[in-house]
């Protein structure tokens, strides 16, 4: 069987662009905060129903559901920080004890989710037209979600290098002592990476959900990935989690191909995320992030 | 009703297993196994297998145990050497990939719809009481095994090198103590012990399927822990009784009160919320960790006879 690679190639930059937006925040949470938010999954899932509240219950379209999902959720990440997080690393919790209260943050969240919208399946209406762009078979919703992947990391950049907020979130991912005694605010700063990190979670999730389907699991579903392009990517590391973002896509995208030729299931790919994630861990725990040391 | 509470009291029996084995890895060596579901899974599907070709079920719970260990070695193998949240992560990771594989490979194990189990020892033509009242005499059985090896371990030389190790790796490794050999084996005992508790669990319920062995799972057993005191084997089984305790209060509920939310939602949430309590108000749990009993401290603590030893004199 011929394999078509600029599909394949097509398809990992979209599975990448999910990713990049889903992992982003939680790479960078997990670098400012110490832990990993295994809640994270539940921001991702929470954005996409919405998403799915204002695009189709009110009818207002995708643009609006993105501006509108990226606010709500960005300020409940923030809420979590500050209202458990925060307060239970300042009474001394060990962190096992803020992976388990992430954990059970997601439960409450997942279930939260479950009682509003029910746990079967929905799926957003808006039909998107297919067409062939050279050999590649593509739909509106992928080229949006390249589209606004690529711009917000653009964005990403230009705030992390060129803004006085940028500048001082890197200073305290390198050096929170340092950025402190330099006159950071960096509760603010924390606070603000956990917002931005909440509002491109929902993005991730409408578009995951606007591809495939809509349920309380959205975000746990692509967890493991996104841990693979947080660890790979080196925690914390804005420009490691890009470019990680896209190797685990296309490894994804290749990976299947190469399933599919073993005669082994194709559920497997998210296996191959996994393989990843373990080899890094025991290779290489600090990931690509010695690429990008000045970052 | 008596049905129900007799059901219960399996329940109780077979996460309390599963409880002192987190309890082993977590309240007494610090490791944060967020995989336990894994090797549950592990336990029950060999003891499905085993039966299914006519092994006797005693093997079979034994060989769920072996082969659970040999995992718990496999993994900590590479994940031991790795920072506590890495092994958090890749631990995790595993479980939800091995759910994957039984599900995606139906040859193992039926996949999606899952094999049945026979039971342990035929009852057939008694009523459904005697049953379950045999299963409560082996998950008992084995509860008690798996305590009795558990509270040796804590107040054994052993049990304090691996509390050292917990409280500091770094002074632990400079008197000689090789801290990755220690929580392999402590990985191994624990998965060793939740490999019989996922035996008894197949057994019980006649079946395995992949869907029983989601990661909530392994949450609700570290509620227990949690809830119940990390570091003390009576807290591990005290928060496996109350959490089932809570389940059962609320599948009753449902059917007496008129919810307007789905109580299974209600449930989790509820856990959600009390588990975040516990780490704010009560951090070390109910019960607080056991104090070490040896011969040695009695005797520096009160001399050969109490009266020599008294205070001024």
């Amino acid at each position: 069987m011929a394999v078509n690679w600029a599909q394949v190639l097509f398809n990992s930059a979209v599975t990448g662009s999910i990713y990049l937006l889903g992992a982003v925040g939680l790479s960078i949470t997990y670098g400012l905060s110490g832990f990993p938010n295994f809640a994270h999954a539940e921001l991702i899932t929470l954005g996409a129903f919405i998403g799915y509240f204002v695009a189709e219950q009110l009818g207002l379209g995708l643009p609006a559901a993105l501006i509108v999902a990226f606010l709500v959720t960005g300020g409940v990440g923030f809420l979590c920080y500050r209202g458990i997080f925060q307060p239970l690393a300042k009474r001394g919790a060990t962190i096992i004890h803020l992976m388990v209260a992430s954990i059970a943050l997601g439960f409450i969240l997942r279930h939260s989710i479950g009682a509003v919208w029910s746990w079967k399946p929905l799926y957003f209406t808006t039909a998107w037209s297919a067409f062939d762009v050279g050999p590649v078979r593509v739909t509106g919703l992928w080229l949006w979600l390249i589209f606004v992947a690529v711009t917000l990391a653009f964005i990403m950049h230009l705030i992390l290098t060129r803004t006085k907020i940028g500048k001082a979130i890197r200073a305290t991912s390198s050096n929170p002592e340092l950025a402190l005694a330099s006159g950071i605010n960096i509760d603010r700063v924390i606070w603000i990476t956990w917002f931005v990190g909440g509002g491109l979670a929902a993005i991730a999730g409408i578009f995951r959900a606007s591809d495939t389907q809509i349920w309380p699991m959205t975000g746990w579903d692509i967890i493991l990935p996104i841990f693979a392009v947080v660890i790979l990517g080196g925690i914390g590391n804005y420009y490691g989690a890009v470019v990680a973002a896209f190797v685990i896509g296309l490894a994804e995208n290749v990976g299947v191909v190469v399933l599919v030729a073993l005669g082994l299931s194709s559920t497997y790919r998210i296996g191959i995320a996994f393989v990843i994630l373990i080899i890094t861990l025991i290779v290489k725990p600090q990931g690509l992030a010695m690429l990008f040391r000045r970052a | 009703m008596l049905l129900y509470g007799l059901d219960f009291l399996v329940f109780v029996g077979i996460f309390g297993i599963v409880a002192l084995s987190l309890n082993l890895e977590f309240g007494f060596a610090g490791i944060a196994n967020f995989g336990k579901v894994a090797f549950f899974l592990i336990g029950a599907y060999t003891y499905a297998l085993l039966s299914k070709i006519g092994i006797p079920f005693f093997l079979c719970l034994i060989a769920g145990a072996l082969t659970s260990a040999l995992f718990g070695l496999l993994i900590s193998l590479p994940a031991l050497r790795l920072r506590t949240d890495y092994l958090a992560i890749a631990i995790l990771a595993f479980g939800e990939i091995l759910r994957l594989i039984v599900k995606s490979e139906s040859w193992i194990a039926g996949g999606d719809w899952g094999i049945s189990v026979a039971p342990a020892i035929s009852t057939a033509g008694a009523s459904h009481h005697v049953g379950i009242l045999v299963n409560i005499g082996l998950v008992y059985f084995c509860l008690l095994i798996c305590f009795v090896i558990a509270q040796l371990l804590a107040n054994s030389p052993y049990g304090r090198v691996v509390r050292a190790i917990r409280e500091d790796e770094i002074a632990a490794e400079a008197l000689g103590k090789d801290r990755a050999k220690y929580k392999a084996q402590i990985l191994m005992i624990g998965s060793a012990m939740v490999g019989v508790a996922g035996g008894l669990y197949a057994e019980y319920l006649r079946y395995v399927l992949p869907s029983m062995f989601m990661p909530m799972i392994t949450f609700t057993v570290w509620i227990m822990v949690l809830l119940g005191g990390p570091g003390n084997n009576w807290g591990a089984l005290l928060g496996a009784g109350l959490v089932e305790f809570f389940k059962y209060g609320t599948n009753l509920a449902k059917d007496y009160l008129n919810l307007p939310v789905d109580p299974i939602n209600l449930q989790y949430i509820l856990f959600g919320v009390l588990i975040i309590l516990v780490l704010f108000y009560q951090p070390q749990g109910l019960l607080k960790e056991s104090p070490i009993k040896t011969k040695a401290l009695e005797l520096a603590r009160y001399g050969k006879g109490v009266v020599n030893n008294k205070p001024g004199k």
